[in-house]
């Protein structure tokens, strides 16, 4: 026997009877994929079985060939992106494709020569990236059929998502995987049709789930990590390959890492440890569910980390620690038993920062200082990604917004309540400059808010990912603008009620497939009113919210002149008197004259959202008052012995959406320190900026 | 003659003319406000009204810049760029003028300050100057050039591998090695000025070369000189940093204290400059010893118009080396 085969890990956990799935499984992947880390090529074998869970018949199928994207630079991907994307180029002639070698129906014809070619979204010829296939016979209503088709596919250098760098892989969207067929009702479907869109720039992911079997076969010097739970793994030493069975019940995708140099670290996340029975009570006691359903379950969390990030393995669990505690708190208990994060090596970054199911990629670099949480930040965000796209799955091509501006709102919350603000990595030599000069530190929901007051509103929130204005539009609107729309959304619901919308969404779709439309509907639902106008004014629409104090003034009344009516006879006061009696009360300091206040709050933007607005007078007295918004200002006066001191809209800093706080509030007093501080300020920078530039003269 | 000694010379000669770095701090200041007032001019009225404000003076709101932005979208040109290059070229033009008078008087190793002396040596020595701080250009390029190309040999060796360590540790050696180019070439242009002002001269190109290659030449004098004025600096910023991030400015008495410290370590920057001449003017004589004739021998290094007669010390000189 050549092939000496060596049981490392657990024919015991591969006798014990199948857990049962957690979502209905429609499309089943079961795939041997051997890697040639020379040519970084895969060759796979895949088997799938789907189920035709709708009530039309289904004439043909349709795969997503994603790796397809980086095969030219006529592929929409790269049309979109201009090959580059985040920061990253792509260089080089290491280009990556994907090949269908045959195909067949089990049991019946070979269909690799009825492959086609399609381009459902932009129509453009040269991708690649989607093939529909005829089948010989409709798949009935409720019938299953299994194909089996032989791929190879070539990685390409890293400079997106997914590829090679040196002897690192990052392995996604690497396989022929099946799109989704939308029954009529099903989201917006009104007749069933595959979705099944191109790779594009911004988007990638929308999948049916489905039950995975993965067999990877590496040189056995690589370390491996992938969606899923390693079951087995078989030494071969005749040529010095191993292979890893990884499973995986009730996800959307399977991705896979291999390197030798990996430093792989595994602990545990005690879900008992973790979590105090406070936070389980006050969790179930919001979401009015028993103490058992709010309980966490414990996790297997690996990271693969590179050696000379050594030092920031403790970072990457602290912050999977996190999020998987308040992800679990505020949503519901991850589901599954394993997460592992992904630490790309320098020059790979591409690929770091990157969502798949129980797998992540975080990202962190040599000597990042402890106070820039750049890297904690990634990996809450890309963990919470486990929560929005992977178990409600949302279709990320055409509804960004329910995956990435979910997750920013959420990622926001926990690293804003777990690690507090963040500075920035200004680095000279190995200092941190913005902890050196103590910067203010700045929070996620600050992040947020900054790019949705300073950037301009140049489309609706919503729209599919590849239709937005640039990409700078998409990713304002799908992260930052989203982020400061469902905190808005929360100022105007309460922070109680809101928790309550956030987990009876995710509950109701876990492992389901919602539109914005789904959770508008939770949103009605769960807080007993009608938001549709939010939704139509800063969802479906982005129109901007800003009031302003327009104006303030306080007249001292006199005393009144002219003819009165006084026991039923007409009596006059002359001016004269008047005047007299005025000069004489002024004289008077223990007189306190009555004033006319007369307050003007303005609606500079075209939305309209109901606002509170707080009216403190001189004598510290406070007048609050409602105002709906509705025409474009409004008018409160008063009459009072005292003078306003002090106008606040939105005392509570509800509509986060505002696009300027400043303008939000008027005080009577002129503020010198603020303006002697900030002078002196200025001056001091701008001094020191030009005495550098002038040492050269 | 040590650094040391250089050093303590330039320290009395400074000391003796503080009149000169009252000007030359008040004239970068009033250069600073050309850029500073337009953009308070937006800020403050949005804010000295505002509880927003109040808010700012105890923690300021990064936020509250993305609001700046807002509001300046279509005025950034007017609020930000043209006064910020404005201020720029002022200050250039204006300490280059300075530097005359400046050098002028710290060459001379005594105590007297005269206004009247320290104008002419201003008008006086201004194009000569000037057309030193353009020259001079050549050599910051230089250093700029060698940091760029150790960074592309680091990219080149390093940057396609899989750590990022030695890239880091390279680029930490580059910045040391720029900042001590940067201060280099700012000194040998302290020896050119000396040089122009000691010999009268209005030979800018030969000044500028000729002190590179006197500094070159004499390195272990010159670098310690320069080390230990950055070392200064270096701790009158960790001073600054210090003392300033430790006052809470909310009320105008700890503000008035903050502006006075920010002053007064602009000031000590300002000394420091005047210190790095009146190093290069102590240490002028010592390294360059007069020549026995000062008959000038014609020196056919760069091709250039030949130089002209020039009929007064304010009037436009000639390109000439
Ligand atoms: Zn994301």
């Amino acid at each position: 026997m050549s092939r000496i085969a060596l049981l490392l890990l657990s024919s015991t956990l591969l006798a014990q009877p199948p857990e049962p799935p957690l979502a209905k499984p429609i499309a089943n992947y079961d795939i041997t994929a051997v890697l040639d880390a020379k040519t970084h090529t895969v060759t796979g074998h895949e088997t799938v079985t789907w189920l035709n869970d709708s009530l039309d018949s289904v004439s043909s199928l349709q795969f997503h060939l994603y790796m397809n994207a980086f095969r030219n630079s006529r592929s929409t991907f790269f049309k979109e992106s201009g090959g580059q994307l985040r920061g990253d180029q792509f260089k080089g002639d290491d280009w990556g494709w994907i090949r269908v070698n045959s195909m067949r129906l089990e049991g019946s014809a070979d269909l690799t020569s009825a492959i086609r070619f399609i381009a459902p979204d932009d129509g453009n010829a040269e991708d690649r990236t989607v093939i529909e296939v005829p089948l010989p016979q409709s798949v009935r209503p409720g019938q299953s059929i299994r194909l089996t088709i032989d791929f190879t596919t070539r990685l390409p250098m890293i400079f997106a998502r997914t590829g090679f760098h040196g002897d690192f892989h990052l392995v996604g969207q690497w396989f022929p995987k099946l799109g989704v067929w939308e029954t009529a009702g099903f989201r917006y479907s009104t007749r069933g049709a595959w979705n099944c869109h191109q790779f594009h720039a911004n988007s990638e992911f929308f999948a049916n789930f489905g039950d995975y079997k993965v067999e990877l076969t590496v040189p056995s010097r690589f370390v491996v990590g992938a969606t899923g739970e390693q079951v087995r793994r078989v030494d071969s030493t005749s040529n010095q390959t191993s292979t890893y069975t990884f499973q995986q019940r009730s996800v959307t995708d399977f991705a896979w890492t291999t390197q030798p140099g990996f430093l792989r670290v595994e602990r545990l996340f005690a879900a008992d440890k973790e979590t105090s029975f406070d936070d389980i009570s006050a969790a179930a006691r919001l979401h009015g569910i028993s103490s058992d359903d709010a309980r966490l379950s414990d996790v297997k969390m690996i990271a693969l980390v590179q050696p000379e990030h050594r030092e920031h393995i403790d970072r990457h669990f602290n912050g999977l620690r996190a999020a998987l505690k308040w992800f679990g708190l505020y949503y519901g208990r991850y589901p599954y038993k394993s997460i592992t994060v992904v630490d790309p090596p320098y020059g790979a970054g591409g690929a770091g920062g990157m969502e798949y199911p129980t797998f992540i990629t975080a990202g962190t670099m040599y000597h990042l200082p402890p106070d820039a949480l750049t890297l904690e930040m990634v990996t809450v965000h890309e963990f919470g990604h486990q929560f929005w796209m992977e178990l409600v799955a949302s279709n990320e091509f055409e509804e960004s917004w329910l995956d990435e501006g979910f997750n920013t709102y959420s990622t926001g919350k926990i690293m804003d309540n777990v690690f507090g603000p963040s500075s920035l990595p200004i680095q000279v030599f190995d200092m941190n400059l913005w902890s050196l000069l103590k910067l203010p530190r700045i929070t996620q929901e600050s992040m947020d808010r900054a790019g949705h007051v300073s950037s301009p509103r140049r489309d609706d929130l919503v729209r599919r990912a590849w239709e937005y204005y640039d990409s700078s539009s998409y990713s304002l609107n799908s992260y930052m603008r989203t982020g400061v729309t469902l905190r808005t959304l929360e100022g105007l619901l309460g922070t109680p009620t809101m928790d309550r919308v956030m987990r009876a969404y995710h509950q109701r779709w876990r492992f389901r497939h919602p539109t914005s439309r789904d959770f508008q509907a939770v949103v009605n639902e769960v807080s007993g009113r009608n938001m549709d106008w939010f939704f139509d004014e800063f969802v479906f629409g982005n129109r901007a919210l800003d009031y302003a104090v327009a104006s303030v003034t306080c007249v001292r009344q006199r005393t009144p002149m002219g003819l009165f009516d006084k026991d039923s006879a007409l009596s006059m006061v002359s001016r004269k008197d008047a005047e007299a009696r005025d000069k004489k009360l002024d004289k008077d300091k223990s007189f306190k004259p009555d004033y006319l206040s007369t307050v003007k709050i303005a609606r500079l933007g075209d939305a309209a959202a109901p606002v509170e607005i707080e009216i403190r007078f001189t004598d510290g007295h406070l007048e609050r008052r409602q105002w709906d918004g509705a025409y474009r200002w409004a008018k409160f006066t008063f009459q009072r012995k005292a003078e306003v001191e002090s106008v606040l809209i939105d005392p509570a800093r509800k509509l986060q959406l505002d696009v300027s706080y400043a303008n939000n509030s008027w005080k009577k007093k002129f503020n010198a320190p603020l303006s002697a501080h900030w002078g002196a300020n200025v001056l001091f920078w701008l001094q020191n900026l030009l005495l550098t530039l002038t040492s050269i003269a | 003659m040590h650094a040391a000694t250089a050093l303590s010379s330039a320290f009395r000669r400074t000391a003796a003319r503080k009149r000169m770095v009252v000007l030359y701090w008040f004239t970068h200041t009033l250069c600073a406000a050309v850029a500073a007032l337009p953009l308070l001019g937006l800020a403050i009225p949005q804010t000295a009204h505002s509880l927003y404000g109040d808010e700012m003076l105890r923690h300021f709101d990064l936020m509250y810049l993305a609001e700046l932005v807002n509001a300046a979208r279509d005025s950034a040109v007017g609020v930000g760029v043209m006064p910020g290059m404005l201020s720029i070229l002022l200050a250039m033009l204006a300490s280059v003028f300075l530097a005359g008078g400046a050098v002028k008087l710290l060459v001379r190793d005594d105590a007297r300050y005269s206004p009247g002396e320290f104008w002419e040596g201003c008008g006086r020595y201004f194009w000569r100057f000037l057309r030193l701080a353009l020259y001079s250009l050549f050599f910051y390029a230089i250093a700029f050039a060698v940091s760029g190309a150790i960074n592309k040999a680091a990219v080149k060796l390093w940057g396609e591998g899989m750590v990022e360590a030695p890239l880091v540790h390279a680029t930490w050696a580059r910045q040391a090695l720029l900042l001590l180019l940067l201060g280099f070439v700012s000194t040998a242009m302290d020896f050119a000025k000396v040089r122009l002002v000691a010999d009268d001269s209005r030979r800018s190109l030969r000044a500028c070369f000729g002190s590179v290659r006197l500094a070159l030449r004499h390195i272990a004098t010159v670098l310690p000189v320069w080390l230990g004025l950055g070392l200064v600096l270096a701790l009158a910023t960790w001073l600054y940093v210090a003392v300033a991030n430790r006052v809470e400015a909310v009320s105008m008495g700890p503000i008035l204290g903050l502006f006075l410290l920010q002053q007064f370590y602009v000031a000590a920057r300002v000394w420091l400059r005047m210190m790095s001449w009146g190093a290069a003017a102590a240490l002028d004589p010592v390294l360059r010893p007069p020549a026995p004739e000062p008959k000038p021998e014609p020196e056919p290094v760069v091709e250039a118009p030949p130089e002209t007669p020039e009929p007064g010390p304010a009037a436009q000189e000639d390109f000439s080396i």
